[in-house]
C-alpha cells in the first residue's frame, strides 16, 4: 500500500470520529504548547539575566561583605543578600586600597538605602545610592542634565543629589530640577543633575534612584561607615584570576584574617567575577527551566497515553474493517502502518497546533512579564525547539500508537470478520 | 466431464475450536476438489461448518489438520502475508453482511483490494470503474453505502470481489440478508461471472439458491453427506422462487 493511500485512509479514519479525534489531540496540543511556553519563558529569563550580567562588563570584579556560603553556590542570592544586610566588614578604605593595585584601573564603593524624598507637595519613598565619580564611570552612568557628582563633593560630604530619570519625572514633571532643593530623610539636598534613562541594571531599576556622594549617605542618611559592595575594574580581563587572588590576599591582610589555606568560608568578604556570577545565575535558571519543562513533559506523556487509549478503542470498534481489509489482501504491515499513521497524524497535527499555541503563549507571556517587571523581554523563538517539539509529537505518536497498531495487525481475518 | 484443471484441493481437513476446556470439532475430515469454471455450492444448516470450510478454502483460516492447496500451493507452506497476497491477486470475497467501509464511496470501496496490490492510480481507477459497470452501478459510483439498498450494497461487494479479476470468487450467504428480488439479481450476477470463466464457491443454507450452482455438497456436523452435480439447475434470470 502506497504512503499516500495510507495517509488518506488515516485521514478518513480520523474524520469518522471528529470530536473524539479533536479531544485526543487536545492532550498533545496542551503538552506541546506547555513545553514550548515553559522553554521560551525559561530561555527568556536566562537571556535577561545573562544580558544583565554581561552589561556589568567582563573585566569587573565584585566584592561583597560576608563569607562565601554554600548557599551562594546554590544560587540563593536573595537569601544571602538579606543575611549580608548587617555585615559591616567592607569599608570605603578597602576600595581605595584596591584601586591602588597596579592591575586595577579603578575601584568604587557603593551604599544603598531607602528613604522619603520630598519636593514641595510630592512625597515619595525612594531608594538612593551612595556613589563616587569612579562608580558612575564603572557603571557607565551619564547625566543628561546638569552635571555629575565630583571628587570634591565626595570628600566634603556635600549635600548634593543627582536624580534618576524616572525619579526626576516623579518629583518635578516637566519642571527644571537643577538648583532646586529636595528633602531626603529630613535633610536638604541640592539637585545638580539628572541621569539618562538606563532601565534595569544589577536587577534594580536605577532610574528610580537618587545618587548621592557616598560619604554623605554614610554620615547623614545611614549613620554607618561600611559599604554595600565594591566594584573594581581591571585593566586586563585576561588576568582576572590573578587579580582576584591578589585582592583576596590584600583584603585578608587589611581585615587581619589569618587564612593561609585560602578557605573562602573563613573570609569576611567574597569576590566574584562576571563569569562566576553568570555561571551561578545560569545554573539557577537552568534548573528552573528544567523543572517547568518536565512538568510540561508530564502533560505530554499523559497526552500520549490518551492517544494510546483512543487508538485501542478505535481498533476494537473497527475489528470488522480490519478483518475485511485483511480478507481482500492487506498484509500485517499494511494494517500496522494504517493505525500507526492515524496515531502519528493525530500527534503531528496536535504538535503543529501546540507549537502555534506555544508560540502565542510565549509571546504573550513575554509581553506580560515584561510589562509587569518593567523589563525588556527577549525570548528568541528558536527553530530548534520547534523542530524538536514536532519531532517529539511524532515520536509520541509512534511510541503510543505502536501497541494498538500491532494489536490490529495481529488480528486474524476470520476472527476480525466474525467480531460482533 | 470435460478435462479441466484443478484449482482447489481439500484433503481430510479438520478444524477444531477450543474455548477454554470445551473442544468443538467443526470440520471432521473433509475432502473435495474444485475445478476451473466450477460453480460449487456448499450447503448445510447453520453450525454445520460450511462457512469454516469456505474460509479455509479461501485461505482466510488455517485447518487444524489436513491440507488445502490452491493451484498447487500448500496453505501450510505459506506465511500469513503470502496468503494475503494470494487472496489479493487470485480470490474475491462476498459476505452476507456486505462489509462495506462506512463513509467511503462506492468507488473507493471497490478499489480497496487494489490499494494492497501495488497498482498505479490510473490502472486502479480503470479496473474499479469496469467492475462497477459490470454490476450495473456506474451511476452510484460516488454514493456512500448508507445511501444504497441492500441489493445495491451486495452488488458493490461483488464489484469489490471481482475488481482484481480473481480466479475464484467466494460468496458466503450473499443473498442471506436480501429480499428475493435483490437475491435474484445477485445470483444472476454470480452466474454471469461464472459464465465468463470465474470459478465460484457459494455458501448457502437454502436449497433453491444452491440449485443455481453446477455442483453442490451438503455438510452436516462437519462431514460431507452429499456431493454431486445439480440435476435441474435453476437460472436466476428465469425468476427466483421461494
Amino acid at each position: 500500500m502506497k504512503l499516500t493511500d495510507t495517509f488518506k485512509t488515516a485521514i478518513i479514519g480520523l474524520k469518522t470520529n471528529k470530536t473524539r479525534s479533536a479531544l485526543t489531540m487536545l492532550g498533545i496540543v496542551i503538552g506541546i504548547a506547555a513545553v514550548i511556553t515553559m522553554n521560551s519563558i525559561g530561555a527568556g529569563a536566562q537571556n535577561l539575566i545573562l544580558s544583565r550580567v554581561a552589561s556589568m562588563g567582563s573585566n569587573n570584579i565584585f566584592i561583597e561583605p560576608g563569607p562565601w556560603s554554600k548557599r551562594m553556590e546554590k544560587g540563593s542570592m536573595m537569601q544571602s543578600m538579606v543575611e549580608e544586610a548587617n555585615i559591616t566588614s567592607l569599608k570605603r578604605e578597602d576600595a581605595i586600597a584596591i584601586a591602588n593595585h597596579p592591575l586595577i584601573e579603578m575601584a568604587a564603593p557603593f551604599t544603598m538605602g531607602v528613604g522619603r524624598i520630598v519636593y514641595l507637595d510630592v512625597d515619595k519613598k525612594s531608594s538612593y545610592s551612595g556613589i563616587t565619580p569612579d562608580g558612575q564611570k564603572i557603571n557607565e552612568n551619564n547625566v543628561i542634565l546638569g552635571r555629575d557628582i565630583n571628587e570634591d563633593e565626595v570628600k566634603s560630604m556635600a549635600k548634593v543629589v543627582v536624580l534618576g530619570f524616572t525619579l526626576k519625572e516623579d518629583l518635578f514633571g516637566e519642571e527644571d530640577p537643577i538648583g532646586k532643593i529636595i528633602r531626603i530623610q529630613k535633610t536638604n539636598f541640592r539637585v545638580i543633575g539628572v541621569m539618562e534613562e538606563q532601565g534595569v541594571q544589577m536587577f534594580q531599576n536605577m532610574d528610580t534612584y537618587a545618587f548621592i556622594p557616598i560619604t554623605t549617605t554614610q554620615k547623614l542618611l545611614l549613620g554607618t561607615d561600611h559599604v554595600k559592595w565594591i566594584i573594581a575594574k581591571a585593566w586586563d580581563e585576561d588576568r582576572i584570576d590573578e587579580i582576584v587572588s591578589d585582592l583576596r590576599l590584600l583584603l585578608r591582610e587589611r581585615h587581619s584574617i589569618y587564612n593561609p589555606s585560602g578557605d573562602l568560608a573563613k573570609d569576611d568578604f567574597k569576590i566574584m567575577t562576571q563569569k562566576e556570577t553568570a555561571d551561578i545565575l545560569t545554573s539557577v535558571t537552568g534548573v528552573l527551566t528544567m523543572f517547568l519543562s518536565s512538568v510540561a513533559g508530564i502533560a505530554l506523556v499523559v497526552g500520549g497515553i490518551g492517544i494510546m487509549n483512543i487508538m485501542l478503542v478505535s481498533v476494537n470498534e473497527r475489528t470488522r474493517e480490519i478483518g475485511l481489509r485483511k480478507a481482500v489482501g492487506a498484509r500485517k504491515k499494511d494494517i500496522l502502518n494504517q493505525f500507526l499513521m492515524e496515531a502519528v497524524t493525530l500527534t503531528f497535527l496536535g504538535g503543529v497546533i501546540g507549537i502555534l499555541l506555544g508560540l502565542t503563549f510565549s509571546y504573550l507571556g513575554g509581553v506580560i512579564l515584561g510589562n509587569m517587571l518593567d523589563l525588556k523581554w527577549s525570548a528568541p523563538l528558536s527553530l530548534d525547539s520547534i523542530l524538536l517539539s514536532a519531532g517529539v509529537a511524532i515520536v509520541i505518536g509512534l511510541v503510543f500508537g505502536i501497541y494498538p497498531a500491532r494489536k490490529a495487525a495481529e488480528l486474524s481475518p476470520i476472527e476480525a470478520l466474525r467480531y460482533e | 466431464m470435460a478435462k479441466t484443471t484443478e484449482v482447489i484441493e481439500v484433503r481430510d481437513v479438520r478444524k477444531e475450536y477450543r474455548n477454554g476446556a470445551i473442544k468443538t470439532d467443526v470440520l471432521q475430515g473433509i475432502s473435495l476438489k474444485v475445478f476451473e469454471g466450477d460453480f460449487l455450492a456448499i450447503m448445510g444448516p447453520s453450525g454445520s461448518g460450511k462457512s469454516t470450510l469456505m474460509h479455509i478454502m479461501g485461505f482466510l483460516d488455517r485447518p487444524t489438520s489436513g491440507s488445502c492447496n490452491f493451484r498447487g500451493k500448500h496453505i501450510d507452506s505459506l506465511s500469513d502475508d503470502e496468503l494475503a497476497r494470494i487472496r489479493n491477486k487470485k480470490m474475491g470475497f462476498v459476505f452476507q453482511m456486505f462489509n462495506l467501509l462506512a463513509r467511503t464511496s462506492v468507488l473507493d470501496n471497490v478499489r480497496l483490494p487494489l490499494f494492497y496490490s501495488g497498482l498505479k492510480g490510473k490502472e486502479e481507477l480503470e479496473l474499479a470503474k469496469r467492475a462497477i459497470e459490470l454490476v450495473g452501478l456506474t451511476d452510484r459510483s460516488h454514493h456512500l453505502p448508507n445511501q444504497l439498498s441492500g441489493g445495491e450494497k451486495q452488488r458493490v461487494a461483488i464489484a469489490r470481489a471481482i475488481v482484481n479479476n480473481p480466479e475464484v470468487i467466494f460468496a458466503d450467504e450473499p443473498t442471506g440478508n436480501l429480499d428475493s428480488k435483490s437475491g435474484q439479481q445477485i445470483m444472476d450476477v454470480l452466474q454471469k461471472l461464472n459464465n465468463q470463466g470465474h470459478t465460484i464457491v457459494l455458501v448457502t443454507h437454502e436449497k433453491y439458491t444452491a440449485e443455481m450452482a453446477k455442483k453442490m455438497i451438503l455438510i452436516k456436523d462437519g462431514k460431507i453427506v452429499y456431493n454431486q452435480k445439480v440435476d435441474h439447475r435453476r437460472f436466476a434470470k428465469d425468476g427466483f422462487e421461494k
